[in-house]
């Protein structure tokens, strides 16, 4: 169980790899793409497999891959994640060709990026989409993977992943131009409205304002007050290392948060207290071991018991012949054997 | 993919994953299909191949694009660009290559070279998973009218052993089988191999020769499947009867949410409403009760088998060793003998040449004392 959690893990390291080589590249143009995919020769992951592993592997790298075609990851990288898919369903060595799972839940995904990408006529994503269903790479599924009710233990989102996440911007498509326009209409109408009820003599005995004063401005005035924090926050975060555009992503608050907790914690725990000058000379030993890596190998908290046959051999030792003796297990079957000769009577019964 | 809280516009139709993401809500599958083919155009899900060139020419007009455009468009899309090695110089896709820079490829080395240094390389599971897996894909029938029709399901069924033995705990031994959405259950439940159906009941040592020529199989024909409260029972014999009854009364008594009943021939698979990854049972034999999930449910493609024939088909099957007998080991036991003075366990397994050889003489007079039963080898569908 633990080899194909690391195969998964390595998998998903390899594809992520590529779509951050994509992501700096700031552009969504296949020939990048196809240029870093023969650099890395990814190509080559589908070598070395035999048989029906050549099936079950494609089929495991199809469905990790097609998670970066999805939202929440930014446009560059859905697009990076299309011309993925693309190129490892026409590189896989199986015969013939593993499908590509889509679940109901997500075809609107689909065709929404579908429709994005036309619309700002980036002709070769439609196109690699459309040849892909040309090709009848898809299978129309009801869950994006076969699932067998199996708990898995939490997969750990890479700390790269969350580069790849669309920066949050649900101010910014709240209250795009055309609902400022209007806006800004109907607030005129509203103050002009409610003004008219009262003359300008007595308008000016009113001490209240009677509607907000410039709402619209303030409004957007606000958005892009946060559209700059959003921006300041990245760039923090990513030590200038990243570059500009859609490729870069905001951290959410609330993971900064627990990442600060965590780390608090570590500290905490992980360092023990220094013990005081009287028993300096029996420090306490920390274990120097990684608490908050980015992916923690081992999901489990309670350590796997040894199991009894090693521990056996382990403490048991009893001396040459007898320990061979008592570890073969009695064999009731072979009680007859074919007759060979004179060897054959070497052979007891075991 | 988390489990997230549906949203209040999704369609109950549309399923989503469960809290703990091991199986999917419950769905009904004809409603499923519909939502898949409303969404879908004709050309996405049809079984012929259509011809590119015209493909392209429509892309290019829909685009409003020039012919020079369209075919640099192609060039830079094609396959070609995605070409890692010169293409007279392509290595074994078998071989992993050397000095690999992927860290799927280190660890698949790895593998390999560890792999190689074991002496045993290949068990009995895949041997013959191999060839399973050939025999599954793309059969196309000659007859039109046993044609698999764009636009239906194919479910992808796990059928568990029965979990009575100690051996089985750590890993899950089932059998796979593919069945299309307008098949019935009493087609998934006949192609349930099971080897309790085979057993034959009875003490057989003072006549052996009396070749019992019934199974339970014929004897106790009554089984029936529970899917999501509703038990579907199999009524197509006379001497069928409902074996369900007795969970359903017990649970009224004891204040549980009620269950319902069906026929099993009448239901096909497509009218079921079902949740993908989630265990449900299926019980035979009164007693003999075995794990099914629906691991898959899509629509076909035109890579699949496309021959009704061959449905329910098996893709994937656990072998279990066969116990030979104790005596020659060389031939598949037949009997079981307790309370055997000549054997040296009990029970013992032996096969019907040397069962016959030691406890009975050259009349047939039974020697010794001792109770045979006729043993249906767990191995017997290998």
């Amino acid at each position: 169980m633990n080899w194909s959690r690391q195969r998964n893990e390595h998998v998903r390291s390899d594809c992520e790899e590529l779509l951050a080589r994509f992501q700096q590249t700031d552009s969504v143009r296949f020939e990048n793409f196809s240029r870093i995919w023969r650099e890395m020769k990814f190509g080559q992951i589908f070598y070395g497999t035999a048989g029906r592993e050549k099936r079950a592997f494609s089929r495991l790298v199809l469905d990790v891959a097609f998670v970066y075609f999805l939202p929440p990851f930014s446009f560059q990288i859905r697009v990076g994640g299309l011309y993925l898919i693309y190129g490892l369903y026409r590189c896989q060595t199986a015969s013939p060709r593993v499908g590509i799972r889509v679940a109901l839940k997500d075809w609107e995904d689909v065709l929404g990026f579908q429709k994005d990408a036309l619309g700002a006529r980036h002709l070769d994503a439609v196109f690699v989409l459309r040849q892909l269903r040309f090709q009848r790479a898809f299978h129309f599924t009801a869950t994006p993977r076969a699932l067998t009710f199996e708990r898995r233990a939490k997969e750990a989102r890479s700390q790269l992943g969350n580069k790849f996440v669309a920066r949050a911007s649900g101010p910014q498509e709240l209250l795009d131009r055309d609902a400022m326009e209007e806006l800004s209409n109907v607030h005129e109408l509203y103050g002009r409205l409610k003004s008219s009820v009262y003359s300008p003599a007595q308008r000016e005995r009113l001490g209240v304002d009677l509607t907000r004063e410039n709402l619209p401005a303030r409004l957007r005035g606000h958005v892009v007050g946060f559209h700059g924090w959003q921006k300041r926050e990245r760039q923090e975060a990513s030590d200038g290392d990243e570059g500009v555009s859609e490729g870069t992503s905001a951290r959410a608050e609330s993971s900064r948060r627990a990442r600060l907790l965590s780390s608090i914690k570590s500290k905490a725990y992980g360092q023990a207290a220094e013990a005081c000058k009287s028993r300096r000379h029996r420090q306490v030993e920390v274990d120097a071991g990684d608490s908050s890596g980015p992916a923690p190998p081992k999901g489990r908290s309670t350590s796997r018991r040894v199991s009894l046959k090693a521990r056996t051999h382990e403490n048991v030792r009893i001396a040459g012949e007898m320990w061979k003796e008592a570890t073969t297990p009695t064999s009731i079957n072979r009680l007859t054997a074919v007759d060979r000769g004179p060897e054959a009577k070497k052979e007891g019964r075991s | 993919m988390a489990a997230s809280t549906p949203t209040s516009d999704n369609s109950p139709n549309i399923p989503e994953y469960e809290y703990g993401n091991a199986n999917s809500t419950t769905f009904h599958i004809d409603s499923l299909r519909k939502e898949w083919l409303s969404r879908l155009k004709p050309s996405d899900y049809s079984h012929r191949a259509d011809d590119e060139d015209a493909f392209h020419a429509n892309f290019a007009h829909e685009m409003g694009v020039s012919v020079d455009m369209m075919r640099a468009l192609k060039e830079v899309c094609s396959t070609e660009a995605l070409r890692c090695h010169p293409e007279d110089q392509q290595p074994d896709p078998e071989v992993v290559p050397e000095d690999p820079t992927l860290k799927t490829l280190v660890e698949r080395k790895k593998r390999q070279d560890y792999k190689s240094s074991l002496k045993i390389s290949k068990n009995r599971h895949d041997l013959y998973a191999d060839e399973q897996e050939r025999l599954a894909f793309t059969m196309k029938p000659e007859a039109v009218e046993n044609r698999v029709p764009e636009g239906d399901v194919i479910l992808t069924i796990n059928v568990y052993y029965p979990a009575t033995f100690e051996k089985f705990c750590y890993v899950r031994p089932h059998v796979t089988l593919l069945l299309l959405g307008s098949q019935s259950l009493t087609e998934l439940r006949d192609a349930i191999c099971c080897i309790s159906d085979l057993q034959v009941c009875g003490e057989f040592s003072d006549t052996p020769d009396v070749a019992p020529d019934f199974v339970s199989k014929d004897h106790y024909k009554s089984a029936y499947f529970f899917f999501e409260g509703v038990f579907y029972n199999d009524m197509r014999y006379p001497e069928c009867c409902d074996i369900s009854q007795t969970t359903i009364t017990w649970v009224k008594a004891n204040n549980f949410p009620s269950y319902s009943q069906a026929k099993m021939e009448d239901t096909k698979l497509v009218d079921l409403k079902v949740k993908v990854g989630f265990p449900y049972l299926y019980c035979h034999q009164g007693d003999c009760e075995h794990i099914v999930i629906i691991t898959d449910v899509r629509l076909t493609h035109k890579d699949d088998c496309l021959d009704r024939k061959f449905y329910p088909l098996l893709t994937h099957k656990h072998r279990v060793s066969t116990q030979k007998c104790a005596v020659c080991y060389t031939f598949i036991a037949r009997w079981c003998t307790t309370g055997d003075q000549f054997a040296p366990s009990h029970p013992c397994l032996f096969c019907d040449k040397c069962f016959r050889m030691l406890h009975y003489d050259a009349d047939g007079n039974k020697l010794g004392d001792f109770l045979a039963y006729p043993y249906v080898d767990s191995g017997a569908f290998n």
